[in-house]
């Protein structure tokens, strides 16, 4: 039993790293098929090179910034209001927005918009999406916001007040300088979230929003491509970067 | 870092963005159907910017499109759709005076069944449904009858399309792929399901590479991207079913909600140019409308027999045409459960 | 204080009325109502479309998507035990063998599930290497099917059972355990016995947390089970673009969403720790 759990444990590992560990080794594949030829990086020269990638991968690091920023101011300070007073209400309708599924909130949005639209003659496009992604980010900037204010001491807030400050500056001056680590996090996380997302920008993309998760899944139903390769293994390394950080910075 | 000093990248970070200011036209495609320069020749003799994006089926098209904000000028549905999306008021009305180039347009496409007037749509290419194989398999091909052989178990596709998938049924059956007869449609959807477990999937252009490679013995396909593949790998051939086939026309439109009518109708009457044409067809290997641009042709193109069968075989064939409301409610619900199935 | 506090709340509520719960009113809203001919609604009210979801054809659906999910959980709960008593017991390396579990899971989805329709597909890598190695003669059909969705949930949710199981098994009292030794237990009894039960609550919480996202899966069906209406979320994404049947898809999204509702209201009554 002792040798037998590491043993487990390892292939465990393997198998959760395995699929990546292969599209990085192929992405330097320089064979388009699964036969190794030797190392090239054509895959990412192709890539670069391909302007329709570029667009989407604009598109994707725009949309992200926005909704990142939105987000985390929103959902910090819905974190702080919620430290200060419980508020079921609150609290349960962010689980809600945790618990549905993907699809159902991107149709419903979808719904929403072409509704509206209709009175106020827009079009989807950037501002849809952006929008989209605020909604599904705040409850995770809320969680991440949330669990460091709880390890706080509320005292400190109390001894501001009673020295003659207002709230908002007991919660500009003691709380927030604290704060801004989590912050950070939870604004590394919005963004991995939005920069990945696909079911639901899918469904409220407009003409000009193409995203990089969008021509991936495109090019992945259309079959075997080592261009996929290429970025899948960019997407991995670069936002795997900004989780790490996440982390650091959650746990300072 | 001081803010003044963020400032200031930001700045000159906006500014290095150049804004491209030439006019917008959206054109939404069928997959693989341009030739490698007709957009980029349009752009520069225009000087505009074409937005080109590709879809694979009518209905992912008409999903888009179905809203009424779309964000697109021109798209190319079949000619079945040209009548359901004007009652729907989808379509802006053409205007024939700045389309002159319609006149190397076959006679008959001239004055098709679906728009005798050419007033809200312009045909674009045609073509046939039938079955794109492998000559490799032990059996011949001849038939929709034969793409129901159990032999087949899990090599064999069926196009992603309610219109094209219950042509094959009804045309299997002996009936017409138009009946108004909700008794033979659901016969029709019977074979389907029927079917449905031999099928390694219901897929459209994308077969294109599973066939080239051999993964695919034989797929219901449309003569354009067969003939796609057949370039690509000899062994491939196309056969148009005995039974009877399908035949359909894509259209460019224009979008009613478009911004930019003018300009679109530069881009349709651009389209029907014969050099234009002729390089589609080189591109897309489809049948052209378009009499003048098949004279430009090189002789092996211009009379494939994949594209272009003879009298007797197009004797077989029944072009596709809109089905009443009541209908075509009823086909949208037996394609939903073919599919669910 | 209360002025402050609303202040910082209003933006969070009203992002959540008008993207939330504004766009799940008017899917319940066209759930009652009946398609138009191509698409689009028209102003009938008609309970149809919930007759037509637990009719034969699509309650399969619904049926496969509670067993899949049903399956993929249990796997998870399964593989990751193991895992997570691993990690508790690892001593100084805890913390980099919980980031090595959690961190990919981060990263990605999308790409994620792209890896294995490499690995899995007729030309892929494990066809390529068994066909290579003459162990089969003709490629094995390991995607398209419901063992590669079931196969891609497990690997997009075990780190989510890991957690949880790695927190209370940190917390077990080690005399416990000695305890049991000292008492004759072999290893694997003390596990069954002891350490497995004491893990109750988190085999719980573990479970929710990947029955409910797998419930709602609709890009692993999708790329994993060749775009075939598998589970419930490719049949809500099927009318709502290509089928063009939006009541029913929207009668579809609120059936699903019920039953979600339903388990995070018993998950949560049964959870000591909240995370908001």
């Amino acid at each position: 039993m002792k040798r037998l759990l590491p043993l487990y444990a390892a292939a465990t590992f393997l198998f959760l790293h395995l699929p990546l560990l292969v599209l990085a080794v192929f992405s330097v594949n320089e064979s388009r098929f699964t036969i190794w030829q030797g190392l090239s990086l054509r895959w990412y020269k192709a890539a670069l090179e391909d302007s329709q990638l570029a667009e989407a991968a604009w598109n994707s690091f725009v949309i992200a910034i926005a909704a990142t920023l939105v987000s985390t101011a929103i959902g910090a300070l819905c974190a702080y209001g919620l430290w200060k007073r419980r508020s079921s209400f609150l609290t349960g309708s962010l689980y809600t927005t945790l618990v549905t599924p993907e699809i159902v909130m991107g149709v419903s949005l979808l719904a929403f918009f072409q509704w509206m639209f209709r009175y106020l003659h827009l079009q989807l496009g950037m501002h849809t999406v952006v929008l989209a992604h605020v909604m599904f980010s705040i409850a995770y900037v809320v969680i991440v916001v949330m669990a460091r204010l709880r390890t706080m001491e509320p005292a400190l807030e109390e001894a501001a007040l009673d020295l003659g400050g207002t709230e908002w500056d007991a919660f500009r001056l003691v709380t927030l300088p604290q704060l801004w680590p989590a912050i950070a996090s939870a604004a590394l996380l919005a963004f991995t979230i939005s920069f990945d997302d696909y079911v639901i920008t899918s469904m409220v993309a407009g003409v000009d929003s193409e995203t990089l998760p969008m021509v991936i899944y495109a090019m992945a139903r259309r079959g075997a491509n080592p261009v996929v390769n290429a970025i899948s293994t960019a997407i991995i390394l670069g936002l795997g970067a900004l989780i790490v950080i996440s982390e650091r910075l959650r746990k300072t | 870092m001081t803010r003044r000093t963020l400032f200031l990248m930001g700045v000159a970070g906006a500014a290095g963005c150049s804004r491209d200011t030439r006019p917008r036209l959206n054109v939404f495609n069928w997959s693989s159907y341009v030739g490698p320069e007709t957009i980029p020749d349009f752009e520069r003799e225009f000087n505009v910017r074409v937005r080109y994006a590709v879809y694979e089926s009518n209905e992912e098209m008409l999903a888009r499109v179905m809203t009424g904000n779309s964000g697109w000028d021109i798209v190319f549905p079949s000619a079945y759709l040209i009548q359901p999306m004007r009652s729907f008021e989808l379509l802006a009305q053409l205007d024939t005076n700045r389309l002159p180039n319609v006149r190397h347009l076959e006679a008959s496409f001239q004055k098709p069944v679906w728009d005798p007037e050419l007033q809200w749509c312009v045909p674009y290419m045609w073509g046939a449904t039938g079955i794109c194989h492998t000559r490799q398999a032990a059996q011949p091909i001849t038939s929709w009858a034969d793409m129901w052989e159990p032999e087949f178990q899990g090599r064999i596709t069926m196009l992603d399309d309610p219109v094209d998938v219950f042509a094959a049924c009804l045309k299997k059956l002996g009936y017409s792929i138009n009946t108004q007869n909700p008794d033979e449609l659901r016969a029709a959807q019977r074979e389907a399901i029927e079917q449905k477990e031999l099928l390694r999937a219901y897929v459209n252009a994308e077969v294109r590479d599973q066939l080239v490679a051999g993964d695919v013995l034989a797929a219901q396909l449309w003569s354009n991207t067969a003939q796609q593949a057949i370039d690509e790998a000899k062994n491939l051939a196309f056969v148009y079913p005995e039974e009877g086939f399908l035949l359909y026309a894509d259209n460019a439109v224009i979008l009613r909600e478009s911004k930019r009518t003018d300009l679109a109708h530069q881009f349709l009457n651009y389209l029907l140019r014969p050099k234009v044409a002729a390089g589609i067809v080189m591109g897309a290997r489809a049948a052209c409308p378009n009499v003048s641009a098949r004279a430009l042709l090189p002789e092996d193109t211009r009379d494939l027999p994949t594209l272009y069968p003879s009298p007797e075989i197009m004797a077989r064939g029944e072009w596709s045409l809109s089905s009443t409301p009541e209908i075509q409610r009823l086909r949208d619900r037996l394609w939903t459960e073919v599919k669910s199935a | 204080m209360t002025t402050l506090r609303r202040l910082f709340l209003a933006p969070t509520m009203g992002t959540l009325v008008l993207l939330f719960f504004a766009p799940m009113t008017i899917i319940v809203a066209y759930s009652f109502l009946t398609r138009g001919v191509y698409g689009g609604v028209t102003g009938e009210g008609t309970i149809e479309n919930y007759i037509r979801l637990f009719d034969s054809l699509y309650g399969v659906i619904l049926l496969r998507t509670l067993a899949l999910s049903a399956v993929a959980t249990l796997l998870c709960l399964v593989l990751g035990f193991p895992l997570a008593l691993f990690i508790a017991r690892s001593g100084s390396r805890k913390n980099l063998y919980l980031q090595l579990v959690m961190i990919p899971f981060w990263t990605s989805f999308l790409v994620r599930t792209y890896a294995w329709m490499f690995l899995l597909r007729d030309t892929g890598l494990i066809n390529s290497v068994l066909l290579a190695a003459g162990v089969i003669k003709e490629p094995l059909p390991l995607l398209y099917n419901n063992g590669a969705v079931l196969l891609g949930l497990v690997y997009s949710y075990l780190p989510f059972v890991v957690l949880p199981l790695y927190a209370t098994l940190e917390r077990i009292d080690n005399s416990l355990l000695e305890a049991s030794a000292d008492l004759g237990a072999r290893p694997w009894e003390t596990v069954t016995r002891i350490i497995i039960p004491l893990c109750a609550p988190a085999f719980r919480a573990g479970a929710v947390l990947v029955f409910i996202p797998c419930l709602g899966a609709y890009l692993t069906p999708d790329l994993l089970g060749g775009g075939k209406t598998v589970m419930a979320g490719n049949l809500i994404q099927n009318q709502f673009t290509t089928a063009r049947d939006w009541p029913f898809g929207s009668a579809v999204s609120l059936v699903l969403m019920a039953i979600v509702l339903v388990l995070m209201i018993v998950a949560m009554r049964s959870q000591k720790e909240d995370l908001l």
